[in-house]
C-alpha cells in the first residue's frame, strides 16, 4: 500500500522548491533522460538502454543549457543509479538540480539553507540550521581513496546526525568542481543524517574535464568496468558556459528527512515488484 | 574450502565467520558515499558471548561462512559444572559448561526442547522456547484483590530461576515465563 500522507507532504514540499525558483528568477528546464552517456565519475554506473544510457543526474544537458545563455536553471526530474538499492538508494529517484551564474559554493550555501527552510514550512516542520564544517576536520586524508571512503563511512557519516554542510573536499575528489591548491571547492549536504546534496563550483575548463574523464576511465578499467561513453557536445559546451556553480539535491531523500521517513520506498509511489532486494537463490 | 559470502549475499540471520567468531547479521544497509565506491554497513551478533558489532564491508569483499549449525535437542541434567543435553533421534549426548549459558540455565526444565548451536563441530550454545512453564516452589503469601497497582515481589521457581511476579502470584501456581528476557507472563491454569 502506498503512503497517501507522505506522498501529499512530498507535493507540499515540491510545490514550496518550485515556488522559491520562481520567486528567486530561476527557469525550469526539462532535459532528456535518455543521453549518449549517462556519467563521467568513476563510481556511477548509468542503466543502459537501447538508445543509450538514461543519465545518472542532467549534469551534462543542464551545461549545454547554461552554454546557451539561459541564466538561472533549474530541474526537477527522474535521475537513474544501476547497482544502487537499499533503504536510502533506489535505481531510479528524483533529483533536483540547479545552477546559479555568476556565483560561488558560498551563494549556493545561503541558497540551500533558504530552500530548505521553504521546504521545511511547507511540511510545518521547523527549518533545520545547518553548522559548517571542512572534510580535513572530520578526516585526515592519508591519499588513499580505498581507505578515506571506507573510514568516512565507517567512521565519519554515522557521526553526521546533525545538519551539516561538509565542505572543502580533497582535490582527487573533484569530479567537476574547480580545484584550489589541494582542495576541490564543492560541498556535500546531510540532513537526517543522510547525505541529500552535493554541490559544484563548476570547471570551466574542458581540457581539464578530458584529463578527469580518462584518469576516472583507467579506474574504471582497473576495476574491470567499460569506460563511460564521452560526451563531447557537453565537453565542447562547457568552454562557453559562464561563471556558475550548481547544485544536485536528492528530493526523495529530502522528503524522507523532512517526514521522518526510514525507507526511501516510503515516500515514492514505488510499483511493489520494482526496488525490492531478494536474497540470491539457494543462499537460504 | 569454506564457503564464502560475498557483499550481495548480505540479508539478516547470515551466519559468518569473523576474527575466529561466529555472528549473525541482524542489519544491513547500502551506503554510497558522495564521490566514492560502494560499501554495505552491518551490525553483527557474537554468537558465543551475545555482543554486538558494527563492521563495514567494501561492495564485493567476501566473507567465509560461520561453521555453525543448529540440533533440536532435549535437556537432561545439570552436574553441578555442565549442563547436558541429548538428540532423542539419535541418542547423541553433548555438554555445555554452566557458566557459559547462565542466563539459559537457570530456565531449564528436565525434557525442555531446546536448540543446540554447534560451531565447528563442538555445542557451544543453547536456545530456549520462547516461552517456558515452572512452578512456583516458594513466594511470599499472595494478596488477593491486589492485582493492578504494578508492584511485584520474587517468586522462587522449580527450574531454579528467580523472577519478579505481580503480588497476586502464589506458591504452588504454574507461571508462563517469557525466555528472551527471562520475565514472568501469566499464571498457567492447571
Amino acid at each position: 500500500m502506498l503512503d497517501a500522507h507522505r506522498l501529499r507532504q512530498r507535493a507540499r514540499i515540491l510545490r514550496a522548491l518550485r515556488r522559491w525558483f520562481d520567486a528567486h528568477g530561476y527557469l525550469e528546464v526539462h532535459t532528456p533522460v535518455i543521453v549518449p552517456a549517462g556519467a563521467m565519475e568513476p563510481y556511477l554506473e548509468p542503466v543502459q538502454v537501447r538508445d543509450g544510457q538514461l543519465h545518472t543526474s542532467p549534469e551534462f544537458a543542464m551545461k549545454r543549457v547554461l552554454a546557451a545563455g539561459l541564466g538561472r536553471i533549474y530541474q526537477i526530474g527522474p535521475c537513474f543509479r544501476d547497482e544502487e538499492v537499499g533503504i536510502h538508494h533506489s535505481l531510479e529517484f528524483t533529483m533536483l538540480e540547479w545552477y546559479r551564474v555568476g556565483a560561488g559554493t558560498p551563494e549556493l550555501i545561503d541558497e540551500v539553507e533558504a530552500l530548505v527552510g521553504a521546504a521545511a514550512e511547507a511540511v510545518e516542520v521547523e527549518a533545520p540550521i545547518f553548522r559548517r564544517v571542512s572534510t580535513s576536520a572530520l578526516l585526515a586524508d592519508d591519499g588513499d581513496p580505498d581507505s578515506w571512503f571506507h573510514r568516512w563511512v565507517s567512521e565519519v557519516e554515522p557521526t553526521l546526525t546533525m545538519p551539516t554542510i561538509v565542505t572543502d573536499y580533497p582535490a582527487w575528489q573533484a569530479a567537476l568542481a574547480r580545484v584550489r591548491g589541494d582542495v576541490a571547492d564543492r560541498f556535500e549536504v546531510y540532513l537526517g543524517g543522510l547525505e541529500l546534496a552535493n554541490a559544484f563550483a563548476e570547471e570551466p575548463s574542458s581540457s581539464e574535464l578530458r584529463e578527469r574523464a580518462t584518469a576516472a576511465d583507467s579506474l574504471r578499467r582497473a576495476a574491470g568496468r567499460s569506460p563511460h561513453p564521452v560526451d563531447h557536445a557537453f565537453l565542447d559546451a562547457v568552454d562557453r558556459m559562464p561563471r556558475c556553480a550548481g547544485i544536485a539535491m536528492g528530493i526523495d531523500r529530502l522528503v524522507m528527512a523532512l517526514t521522518g521517513a526510514p525507507d526511501i520506498a516510503e515516500v515514492q509511489a514505488r510499483h511493489p515488484e520494482l526496488g525490492v532486494r531478494r536474497p540470491p537463490p539457494g543462499s537460504g | 574450502m569454506a564457503l564464502k559470502y560475498d557483499t550481495s549475499d548480505f540479508r539478516n540471520g547470515l551466519k559468518i565467520e569473523l576474527d575466529n567468531a561466529p555472528y549473525v547479521m541482524t542489519y544491513f544497509q547500502f551506503v554510497k558515499p558522495g564521490k566514492g565506491t560502494a560499501f554495505t554497513r552491518t551490525k553483527l551478533k557474537n554468537m558465543l558471548t551475545g555482543s554486538v558489532i558494527e563492521r563495514t564491508f567494501r561492495t564485493g569483499e567476501k566473507v567465509e561462512a560461520a561453521e555453525v549449525e543448529d540440533q533440536p535437542m532435549e535437556y537432561l541434567y545439570d552436574d553441578g559444572e555442565f549442563y547436558h543435553f541429548m538428540n532423542t533421534e539419535t541418542f547423541d549426548q553433548v555438554q555445555i559448561l554452566g557458566s557459559v549459558i547462565a542466563d539459559e540455565a537457570r530456565l531449564l526444565t528436565e525434557n525442555l526442547k531446546v536448540t543446540v548451536l554447534f560451531y565447528k563441530g563442538r555445542a557451544v550454545s543453547v536456545t530456549l522456547p520462547p516461552f517456558i512453564q515452572s512452578e512456583v516452589v516458594y513466594t511470599e503469601p499472595g494478596q488477593k484483590g491486589n492485582t493492578a497497582t504494578g508492584a511485584t515481589k520474587a517468586a522462587e521457581l522449580a527450574c531454579g530461576a528467580t523472577i519478579q511476579v505481580p503480588l497476586f502470584v502464589n506458591q504452588g501456581e504454574t507461571l508462563k515465563v517469557d525466555t528472551r528476557t527471562g520475565e514472568y507472563v501469566s499464571r498457567v491454569k492447571n
